[in-house]
């Protein structure tokens, strides 16, 4: 291939082009983010003992995680997860790919800036790769990076710098590709594609990407002036206490960094929503119950999500009509969740339930998001977050929500579009046993860790058995661990069906699973779209066309004899009509 | 390291708490599955024990009928014939609507306002150490990875010679009110009291406060619960809760000691600062 042909398909305008290299790029870091995270579940299990298969990398410690190691490998573990998988895979991949098709455009509002981002996420994924191998590692100041441990005084080493470079890198691909869906929703979309007939799903992305432009640089702003701290000798955030002797405010940067931290998890999740929405009424052949409520909900969500962070800083000492505000306000946001849950539910009544592979992966994504809204609760509460607060309660919770759920949804997503995406079909024996095992070993690592949260066990702890009150978890850790071996283990399921389909899968029909939504039924050029996403099961549709699907611009003429008798099903179910 | 109690002559005491390296020799009274909180040994953790374990039964209820109904409906409706062909009626989203709002009425209702009895009466309500005359004030300095605490001493003012300073060693009368300040010297640290459901962050440059009652004689464990770097997890100490008067003869021998031992170079150690209150 020549220079030219290269830099022509690495620096792609193609929006589906776009979402390929997001999606291998994700992956990359889904399976470094995975490894780590098995990796801290050794260390829980069996701390500080040699790793098997670790010595070459750790060949002072015969392969055992000491303290600084381990401080490293969970700080790179939630930040790769956080922002180099889940979100680029929801946004980046999934987002890229379906945005401009379900609403009827061929191509972003702003083309050129897609490959920006796709670039700036990959400079900011190369630097993290390279922290791991310069000398004392990488980052180790937790994923949050709270100064003043985070800066050069008690976190020395390029690691922590490269990192901290790493966060601007893929912050500014955030808020690149966050624009650009925010304006090609409002200035793309198809004729006829009004609000009311947009997908949930892009309603999710839309959302989504509203808080990544308004948020995302408020983390960028923090991070650049604890980069100034670390390489510039500047004191924002370092405060006049006796061993550093700063006139800084360590407090500020936790209230700037929560106030895209708590917005940033809603980010992980309205895609995910979108989906389950589209989802169960696809697969339930009916329209999703109360359409707009769903996405009005979602809609009070985003707006009350920037308003509720504070619950994070419920023990920083702050004054008690803040703690009592954000009190209020984080057990408000409970409200639309459930209003959206409940039409969740309400759809699959009186449909006809398919289950197919996204559609099990979007039950499973509602199950495990459903466990981590409930388990969230308690920390929404001054009172009761006192005592669950910092422990492993909390990790379960929202690793519950924004770490199952969302990876839950990326699959049901992928499984979903993957035919559209490559043109080919994954298996679907293969697909349902893949999320089936994801989903129960997901709520066993989970539950498990929610378990010992509420016995007491402090997060980040490299030996949480220092601690007599915690000596007796241990047992119950253990078996957390091999559940989130096995977890990991599952994820060769996906693998073996990913080349196999790439290799010698067989060629996806058109629409396999018989919806009408435009990435499927490819509106022709300046046709008009006439409907909303889930015409399913209309019986004037099946009058005429003799199937239960009728695509978002395709006309209905009235009095048209029937096509064909009978509708083909939708495959990989039996006794579909 | 900070772990030394040589580094503090008046934490050398007659009556001596376990270790507060050593592991205590009382063994774990509940298993691992039965999901139960810290041994209480505050007297006022029933409180909030009492409210989380009313937030557990809203958490089952909850999960139970959203699996339930969930399995419910694909087992009913799974490869239905007929399909209802719209997205609900009037009064099925007023339904949907009223539901949502009767759980949040009762669940989180029932959070906030017993979360607001507890800020109201325990957590936030400084009187109570305010008002008891029997209160005891600790000063307490979090570093890389070690607890300081400070007393006052006899005088009963803190910053002075007679000043008791301890190494992860906090000693407490049972059945009165502690009344702890907290600094940082360095980063950002968590201090907790997992057995008197205390948890407040330790911040450079500012001083946090909280307070606690001891519901009996014991001793229980201090930690950090928040990342403070690679020794986080050994940032442990040890509460001992005395009787009141075994707590007053520590207190006036090793207030004694700290004069004998008062070092005035020694700048490293003179952190203390006035009371501050609320």
């Amino acid at each position: 291939m020549k220079a030219g042909a290269l830099v022509k398909s690495l620096w792609t305008t193609d929006p589906q082009r776009v979402a390929r290299q997001y999606l291998w790029g994700g992956f990359l870091f889904l399976l470094i983010g995975g490894l780590l995270a098995m990796l801290i579940r050794f260390q829980w299990a069996w701390p500080g003992q040699p790793v098997p298969g670790l010595a070459w990398v750790l060949p002072e410690s015969k392969g055992a995680l000491t303290p600084p190691t381990y401080t490293a490998v969970f700080t790179m573990h939630g930040l790769l997860m956080i922002f180099f998988a889940v979100t680029p895979l929801l946004f980046g991949a999934l987002g890229h790919f379906v945005l401009p098709l379900a609403i009827g455009s061929k191509q972003m509002a702003f083309p050129r800036l897609s490959p920006f981002g796709f670039w700036a996420y990959a400079v900011g994924g190369a630097l993290m790769l390279v922290s791991f191998v310069v000398r004392l590692g990488p980052a180790s100041a937790g994923w949050t990076s709270y100064p003043p441990l985070a800066t050069p005084a008690f976190t020395p080493g390029l690691g922590q710098t490269l990192v901290t470079v790493a966060v601007l890198f893929v912050g500014a691909s955030a808020f690149l590709y966050g624009l650009n869906f925010v304006v090609t929703v409002v200035r793309c979309r198809a004729p006829g594609m009004t609000w009311g007939r947009m997908p949930l799903v892009v309603w999710g992305l839309f959302y989504g990407a509203v808080l990544n432009v308004l948020f995302v640089p408020v983390l960028a702003a923090a991070t650049v002036l604890l980069l100034l701290d670390r390489v510039a000798g500047t004191q924002f955030f370092i405060a006049g206490a006796a061993a550093v002797g700063g006139g800084g405010d360590p407090v500020v940067y936790q209230h700037l960094f929560w106030l895209f931290g708590h917005p940033e998890v809603y980010i992980l999740i309205l895609p995910a929503w979108g989906m389950v929405g589209d989802f169960v009424a696809f697969f339930s052949r009916k329209p999703a119950h109360g359409y707009r409520l769903t996405a009005g909900a979602m809609g009070v969500v985003t707006a009350l999500s920037g308003a509720v962070y504070a619950h994070h800083l419920f023990t920083s000492g702050m004054a008690p009509v803040l703690g009592r505000t954000f009190m209020v306000l984080t057990l408000l946001i409970s409200l639309p969740a459930e209003v959206m849950f409940l039409n969740w539910l309400m759809t699959l009544w009186r449909g006809s339930v398919r289950l197919t592979s996204p559609m099990l992966a979007a039950l499973a994504t509602m199950v495990v998001f459903g466990l981590g809204g409930i388990t969230g609760l308690a920390l929404g509460a001054v009172a009761t977050d006192v005592p669950l607060h910092g422990t492993m309660w909390v990790v379960g919770h929202f690793h519950l929500t924004m770490g199952a759920a969302s990876f839950l949804a990326v699959f049901a997503g992928l499984y979903f579009w993957f035919p559209r995406m490559y043109g080919r079909a994954l298996d679907e024996r293969l697909a349902k046993v893949h999320v089936l095992l994801s989903a129960v070993l997901f709520i066993a690592v989970f539950g498990g860790q929610l378990v010992a949260g509420y016995a007491g066990q402090l997060r980040r702890l490299y030996d949480p058995y220092q601690y007599t009150f915690l000596e007796h978890l241990l047992p119950l850790n253990r078996w957390t661990s091999w559940a989130a071996f096995a977890l990991g283990a599952a994820q060769l399921v996906f693998v073996v069906n990913l080349v196999r389909t790439l290799g010698w899968g067989r060629a996806a029909e058109p629409n396999p699973w018989r919806v009408g939504t435009l990435e499927w039924t490819d509106a022709a050029p300046g046709a008009v779209v006439l409907r909303g996403p889930h015409a399913l099961s209309q019986p004037e549709v099946q009058e005429q066309l003799g199937r239960d699907w009728i695509g978002q611009a395709e006309p209905l003429s009235p009095g048209v004899p029937v096509a064909e008798p009978v509708a083909p099903p939708v495959p990989g179910v039996e006794g579909a009509v | 390291m900070a772990e030394s109690p040589a580094l503090s002559p008046s934490s050398v005491s007659d009556v001596a708490p376990p270790d507060a390296q050593a592991p205590l020799a009382v063994p774990p009274a509940r298993g691992a599955w039965s999901l139960a909180p810290p041994e209480n040994a505050s007297a006022t953790g029933d409180r909030i024990d009492a409210l989380l374990a009313t937030s557990h039964s809203f958490d089952l209820a909850l999960a139970a009928v959203m699996l339930g109904w969930l399995l419910l409906a694909v087992a009913r409706f799974r490869n239905a014939r007929k399909v209802a062909p719209d997205g609900g009626t009037r009064r099925s989203r007023a339904w949907v609507l009223g539901l949502a709002v009767c759980a949040f009425g009762v669940v989180d209702g029932t959070l906030f306002l017993g979360s607001q009895g507890y800020l109201d009466d325990v957590l936030w309500n400084f009187r109570v150490p305010m008002e008891d005359p029997r209160t005891v004030r600790i000063q307490l300095n979090a570093h890389q990875w070690s607890w300081e605490a400070r007393y006052a001493g006899a005088d009963g003012a803190f910053g002075t010679k007679d000043d008791v300073v301890t190494w992860n060693d906090l000693r407490v009368p049972a059945g009165v009110p502690v009344w702890v300040q907290l600094v940082s010297t360095d980063v950002v640290h968590g201090f907790t009291l997992p057995a008197f459901r205390v948890k407040l962050d330790a911040i450079p440059g500012r001083v946090n406060q909280t307070w606690f009652q001891a519901a009996r004689e014991g001793a229980w464990e201090v930690a950090c619960y928040q990342h403070c770097g690679t020794s986080h997890y050994r940032m442990r100490g040890m509460l001992t809760a005395l009787s009141p008067e075994a707590y007053a003869a520590w207190l006036r021998e090793a207030s004694l000691k700290a004069v004998q031992a008062y070092d005035p170079d020694d700048t490293a150690a003179h952190w203390g600062w006035v009371w501050r209150t609320p």
